[in-house]
């Protein structure tokens, strides 16, 4: 009887919100936005990305003219990351969960393979984030994917939680540094204040390669920390 | 100096907590101070971030209105901070994290970065609701949090398909251009019911009896003083600037808040749990806070903010101080409770006299001139539910007292320590100046809100 009640009362909603969209006018039609006084117009102006140094619009607006929000969504991740390590973590020994299987050598052998060819990958698409879609976020996550791997191809391994803490904890920490040193160099917060470089080419963009790649480390760092939380369990003594 | 350091100062603080634990309670207390000084040094005016002016970037306004939040927030984390740093010292990077959060969220000039600070502090509150261990509980929070935020957002994304833009004035502006305010009902009711949740409006706060129920020294004041203080300043700017309630859409807020008020104190009337009659009655408070920014009554509602949060900093922690010494937060388990903590015990009356709004008390002040104002505006019906609602607080916190200060048959033993006994005292004889002589109160009025001004000058 809840649930029935709960059903009806969401499809009451979206329909309400369906028809005062569709009835109102101040809410276009999709494909029928007029972008001159939009703010996205802007995005896509040439001074502005001559500006900014950018190849990929999507990264000049998210590490670029938002990036401050970007910032917010690394402490997001930060704090979920704590929650986890939080609620699942406890203070003793922690050991890995077994696998329900051996796994036999060229499982493990071939694993390390696909591990490296992972990792090069996340990295390229770090590296390339200012260029070609892709950057930080997908990377790390990429990275955490390989450690993933290893975790379910390995009953032996573990990886090293300390290590990642570090790791999680200097890159985050040398992203609000390199705000502050925008604020100090130049005349604001996460201002760029390095040579943007030509367009299109790799050591371009200014501190935004630089901010991806720390963005790739930590939430590379984090996820496989979050994964490393979900794989493991207290030690029953 | 500059007003982003108050939020990337705790930001860098958190990063280098994880990786130094021991420091962390340290780090933390540290920079909880520097924010409190730094507030002194900076100048008002935005804030631009990334070297983009707006509309094109994000940017942070600090004006009055937002600096009387700040102090009030940072100062009362600082002091929730250090009584509870030794038993808490696990949760310090997630407090540092809810500073950051909380101080974005009353700064920020832009929409989806509201919404990003609003992610930030709820988890961390989530969080800090862990410390109760009651996972249940806690789940409840999460699933009717994330609604509420996503419900938030829904809002704000509908604005952006309107008007595309996020920045606050940039988007005022342009809606004062198109005067059709019946198609924004829709957005601006997603994002009220949205922070409703975090606010504690009736019906949207399921989880508040779940969470402050079962709180503890840190929880306690942590949801019920700092996170209610910046929510109701956040509430309060948007209601004062963005949304437009007119015609039927006030009627509808205005009895969803009035009703907010009455069932919140009925509520803490039926209840024999010292922690649910002050959960209860402040969730009669927010309805109260919210319906005087509804009528325009800005300068007022941010003194019942600040006094709010400070009286219930005091409640919850002897409260839950008492709890969790006494092991039951029946009333009547808690008998005589004053009867050996003479000093505590006087505070937490001047306390509770200045929320039911007894003369020579702050509280006393702050009523009185609310609803000055509200008859001013002819809101007689709005003056008479909140003079029932007070003659129900009165009684359900008359009777409180008396158990506390009244022995029992059984002894209860609690010891609260100095920095405990000092914040009381202190918090309590401010509130007894500032009742003797409110003239200071009257140096600021409305326009400490800035926003308004700058829509209109550019």
């Amino acid at each position: 009887m809840k649930n029935l009640f709960g059903l009806v009362i969401s499809i009451i909603l979206g329909v309400i919100i369906i028809l005062a969209l569709s009835n109102s006018a101040s809410f276009p039609k999709f494909g029928e936005v007029d972008l001159a006084d939009r703010v996205s117009d802007q995005y896509l102006d040439q001074a502005n990305i001559d500006d900014v140094g950018s190849a990929n619009i999507v990264t000049a607006v998210v590490v670029g003219y938002r990036g401050f929000d970007t910032l917010g969504e690394v402490t997001v991740l930060l704090i979920s990351a704590l929650g986890v390590a939080l609620i699942l973590g406890g203070s003793g020994k922690q050991k890995r969960l077994d696998l329900k299987f051996k796994p036999n050598f060229m499982l493990r052998v071939g694993s390390k393979v696909l591990f490296v060819i992972i990792l090069m990958t996340s990295l390229y698409i770090i590296l390339h984030g200012h260029l070609t879609p892709g950057g930080g976020f997908p990377g790390g996550a990429i990275i955490a994917s390989a450690i993933l791997l290893m975790y379910l191809a390995d009953d032996q391994f573990r990886s090293n939680i300390k290590g990642f803490k570090i790791l999680e904890g200097t890159a985050g920490s040398l992203f609000v540094i390199i705000g502050l040193l925008g604020l100090l160099f130049a005349n604001y917060f996460l201002q760029n204040f390095i040579p943007v470089g030509t367009v299109g080419s790799l050591l371009s963009a200014g501190i935004i390669p630089i901010i991806y790649v720390l963005i790739g480390l930590k939430v590379g760092s984090e996820i496989s920390g979050i994964v490393d939380n979900f794989l493991t369990e207290e030690e029953l003594i | 100096m500059s007003a982003i350091l108050l939020i990337a100062i705790p930001l860098l603080a958190a990063f280098l907590s994880i990786m130094l634990k021991k420091f962390a309670p340290y780090l933390l207390l540290g920079v909880g101070v520097f924010n409190v000084v730094l507030l002194f040094l900076i100048p008002e005016g935005f804030v631009i971030l990334g070297g983009f002016n707006q509309p094109l970037g994000i940017n942070l306004l600090l004006d009055t209105y937002s600096k009387i939040a700040l102090m009030l927030v940072n100062a009362v984390v600082v002091v929730i901070a250090f009584v509870n740093i030794k038993e808490y010292s696990k949760f310090s990077s997630i407090l540092l994290i809810a500073i950051a959060g909380l101080n974005g969220l009353i700064l920020t000039n832009d929409l989806f970065n509201l919404y990003v600070f609003l992610e930030i502090s709820a988890i961390a509150a989530y969080l800090i609701s862990t410390s109760n261990k009651k996972p249940v509980k806690t789940f409840h929070y999460i699933i009717i949090g994330a609604v509420g935020s996503s419900l938030f957002l829904f809002g704000v994304v509908i604005l952006y398909a309107m008007f595309g833009t996020l920045n606050m004035v940039d988007l005022i502006q342009k809606i004062q251009l198109t005067n059709n305010y019946s198609q924004l009902i829709l957005p601006f009711l997603l994002m009220f019911i949205g922070l409703g949740v975090e606010v504690k409006l009736l019906p949207f706060n399921s989880w508040v009896k779940g969470v402050l129920g079962e709180s503890n020294t840190l929880s306690g004041p942590m949801i019920a003083s700092a996170y209610a203080a910046a929510f109701g300043f956040v509430l309060g700017r948007l209601i004062t600037n963005l949304f437009l309630f007119e015609g039927s859409l006030l009627t509808v807020v205005t009895v969803i808040l009035a009703v907010g008020i009455v069932m919140g104190d009925l509520m803490a009337f039926a209840s024999n749990k010292a922690r649910e009659i002050l959960l209860y009655s402040s969730v009669a408070q927010a309805a109260i806070v919210a319906m005087l920014f509804v009528n325009g009554i800005v300068i007022w509602a941010v003194y019942l903010i600040v006094a709010n949060a400070l009286s219930k900093l005091v409640m919850f922690l002897v409260v839950n101080k008492a709890v969790k010494d006494v092991g039951s937060d029946e009333v009547n388990k808690l008998q005589g409770l004053f009867s050996k903590n003479v000093i505590v015990g006087l505070a937490f009356t001047l306390v509770t006299l200045s929320v039911m709004g007894l003369p020579l008390l702050v509280g006393f002040t702050l009523k009185l001139r609310y609803l000055t104002e509200l008859a001013s505006l002819n809101q007689i019906w709005l003056i008479a539910v909140i003079l029932v609602a007070s003659l129900i607080e009165g009684i359900y916190f008359v009777k409180l007292l008396l158990k506390l200060w009244y022995e029992g048959q059984e002894k209860v033993e609690v010891k609260y320590n100095v920095t405990f006994k000092v914040v009381f005292v202190i918090i309590a004889i401010a509130l007894l100046t500032f009742g003797t002589y409110s003239t200071p109160l009257n140096n600021l009025d409305d326009s400490i809100d800035t926003i308004t001004e700058v829509v209109n000058n550019g």
